[in-house]
């Protein structure tokens, strides 16, 4: 099947939804959540939605399936089993192109009978157990019952197995202020499985990195292919979950040249970076600070990433100096407390210029200095000019970091609260230039 | 390549009609060295005097080892002798490792002892190929011994891989220094490995039947001098 198919569940010209809106007992859960989800779908405008509510009572939807036009582009099902055993055969009647069964319980008879229609290329299914259902926010499609979450526009795609994990993603997005360009639960994958979806976003242009949670390495030689293809073309980061065949799929992963995150608040840590900055033609990276105690904490993650702190050169030291003789360059470059935006950007510009060095980590602490979160704006214009190296921010802490966040917002500087994962994202970035091969300055 | 693609399919063709699952030692060599592996001069005694034959080619110092498709792991079952140094306890092993056999397992289906050529001291390491159900053809190293049994220090690949692959396999293994060098001693010939690691992943990938491969141990010597399989097992596909 080719990839570019997918395109229909992402940008449908014709939707229809079918749930039930009042449901008692088992079914209440389910109806609580076709709510949700009729709620996300109506800011959709870029396509036709139908709506059909087995229970009659949500304004404007069709009480019966048999009113749905035929050949619709998409159609998402949140029913429970009872109504869907009773309603697929009508609905499949309707030759829609694509289904996202969120429903997470199918009779096995029917269930074979999808994996037939899948197999012969009559039916692009996604699911069951896509209870997540997927999200394209260029065009602001939100075919997901996720409940009080919006995701921010973005670059970031983001595929999971597993339902819960995959809502659990989209709330660190949001928390990093990490935009999304497409998410897909994938659920059991009897249609589309992470394979098809891999591939699919490796070619789209609005992702610029492809965030995956696995459960199950089933058919893991495929999936080791489309993610090794992907990430030719784009960063991919992966959390695993199942512990099956552990080491082996850690080295399968590695050879794929994906990027394996340590926890799920990771994934998202180090995929703001790697799609907001170019990768790192080598592994020099300078530290400026205001601040001493936490450039030492910096300085011990990075050498435990293995990469190097950069000494700028004598010419650098020389022109700093001039200008600034209390700036200390010895090791990583101390600014002191009292420095401001415009000495930030002085030597900002200066060191990243430098030869000697191949990315940079700006840290800025507030609350024990005399920096103001505005004055990380001049911070994100330095950084701008670096000359295909990447800088980062480090405004370690809780609330100081959130106030910087908010300042950053709109900037292609990423920010991180803490020096552990600045420094694996420096490294994912120098990894990255290697894997892309690109000539070491 | 393609001659030894065709021997190989010869050994484990002939192994196979037999009905038997996993391949003597000898027969496991013959592939390995059939693809290019080193391995160390070994050969089957079908009794005390084709022994003492042998002996006298390969010369002495040299080691026995029981040969039976029923007995998996040799020296478990006291069926191994090593630093054999003259005829008189060439005699006397003989006698002994297959008494031991006997005790061990008195229905195994003993075929001879194989007289293999001694390999001087040298730091040992494994490398194994198993077919995985999910992943297909993998490649596994470590250190011999307890780096292996106790520490589970394993590297892994998805095979083919490339000898480059093959060299990062080897580093990743938290007892690398050992192949490095410690306390003065010569680094290990990382080379030789690389190269053996990468032929067993092409073997690999290239006979799905071979369902499970160890080379334990393989006697690694010096930079530029080498690396040697001193023992093999091949279990074919079929085994489940």
């Amino acid at each position: 099947m080719m990839s570019s198919g997918l395109k229909v569940f992402f940008e449908p010209k014709s939707v229809v939804l079918i749930g039930a809106s009042e449901l008692k007992g088992a079914g209440a859960a389910s109806a609580t959540f076709f709510r949700s989800l009729a709620s996300n779908i109506s800011k959709f405008t870029k396509g036709k939605v139908y709506g059909v509510d087995l229970s009659g009572k949500l304004e404007g939807y069709m009480r019966k399936l048999t009113k749905v036009p035929m050949n619709c582009d998409l159609a998402v099902v949140l029913l429970p089993k009872d109504l869907l055993t009773k309603n697929l055969s009508s609905l499949l009647a309707k030759k829609t192109k694509a289904l996202v069964l969120i429903s997470d319980e199918l009779a096995q008879k029917q269930r074979e009978g999808l994996a037939s229609l899948t197999k012969r290329g009559r039916l692009l299914l996604l699911g069951p157990k896509a209870t997540m259902g997927i999200i394209n926010t260029t065009n602001g499609l939100m075919a997901t019952p996720v409940r009080g979450l919006t995701p921010k526009r973005g670059h970031i795609a983001v595929i999971s197995q597993d339902g819960g994990l995959a809502a659990a993603m989209l709330d660190w997005a949001r928390f990093h202020g990490v935009g999304v360009s497409k998410f897909a639960c994938i659920g059991d994958g009897l249609g589309i499985g992470m394979v098809g979806m891999l591939r699919y976003l490796a070619q789209d242009k609005e992702t610029k990195v492809v965030c995956v949670y696995l459960e199950t390495a089933k058919e893991g030689r495929k999936l080791v292919g489309a993610i090794s293809e992907a990430a030719k073309a784009k960063p991919v980061v992966v959390f695993k979950g199942g512990s099956e065949h552990e080491k082996i799929f850690d080295a399968a992963l590695k050879q794929a040249g994906a990027f394996q995150a340590r926890s799920i608040e990771e994934i998202f840590a180090v995929a703001e970076g790697l799609a907001k900055q170019p990768p790192m033609r080598g592994d020099r990276v300078a530290v400026i600070t205001n601040i001493v105690g936490q450039a030492k904490l910096l300085v011990r993650s990075l050498a435990q990433e293995g990469l190097v702190l950069a000494e700028p050169s004598a010419e650098t030291v020389k022109k700093i100096s001039k200008k600034h003789p209390h700036v200390d360059i010895s090791g990583f470059v101390d600014l002191g407390v009292e420095a401001k935006a415009d000495l930030y950007k002085f030597v900002v510009g200066q060191v990243i210029s430098d030869k000697a060095v191949d990315g940079m980590v700006v840290i800025n602490a507030i609350k024990s200095t005399l920096l103001e979160p505005e004055d990380i704006q001049g911070i994100a214009e330095a950084a701008k000019k670096s000359k295909g190296k990447p800088v980062i921010d480090l405004t370690p802490g809780g609330e100081d970091n959130l106030h910087v966040r908010e300042v950053l917002v709109g900037t292609e500087l990423p920010v991180y609260n803490q020096p552990e994962k600045a420094a694996r994202t420096m490294k994912l970035l120098s990894m990255r230039g290697k894997i892309l091969n690109l000539p070491q300055k | 390549m393609v001659a030894a693609k065709k021997k190989v399919v010869e050994i484990i063709h002939l192994a196979g009609k037999n009905d038997k699952y996993e391949l003597l030692e000898l027969e496991s060599k013959q592939v390995l060295a059939a693809w290019g592996v080193p391995v160390n001069r070994t050969e089957l005694a079908r009794d005390l005097g084709e022994a003492i034959r042998i002996a006298r080619e390969i010369h002495y110092p040299l080691a026995i080892k029981v040969a039976s498709p029923d007995i998996p792991s040799k020296s478990e079952a006291k069926g191994v002798r090593v630093g054999i140094s003259s005829e008189l306890e060439l005699r006397q092993a003989f006698g002994e490792i297959v008494n031991n056999v006997r005790e061990y397992k008195p229905d195994a289906d003993i075929i001879g002892v194989t007289v293999q050529e001694y390999l001087p001291p040298a730091r040992e390491v494994i490398v194994g190929a198993l077919q995985d159900p999910s992943f297909g053809a993998t490649v596994r190293f470590s250190l011999a011994g307890f780096w292996a049994d106790v520490f589970n220090d394993f590297s892994f690949r998805l095979a083919p891989l490339s000898v480059e692959d093959a060299r990062e396999m080897i580093q990743e293994i938290k007892g690398y220094p050992v192949l490095e060098g410690i306390r003065g001693e010569s680094p290990a010939d990382v080379n030789a490995l690389a190269g053996i690691i990468q032929k067993v992943g092409q073997l690999a990938h290239e006979f799905p039947e071979i369902n499970k491969l160890d080379i334990d141990p393989i006697f690694t010597f010096e930079a530029g001098k080498g690396a040697i399989a001193a023992d093999a097992r091949i279990v074919l596909g079929r085994s489940k």
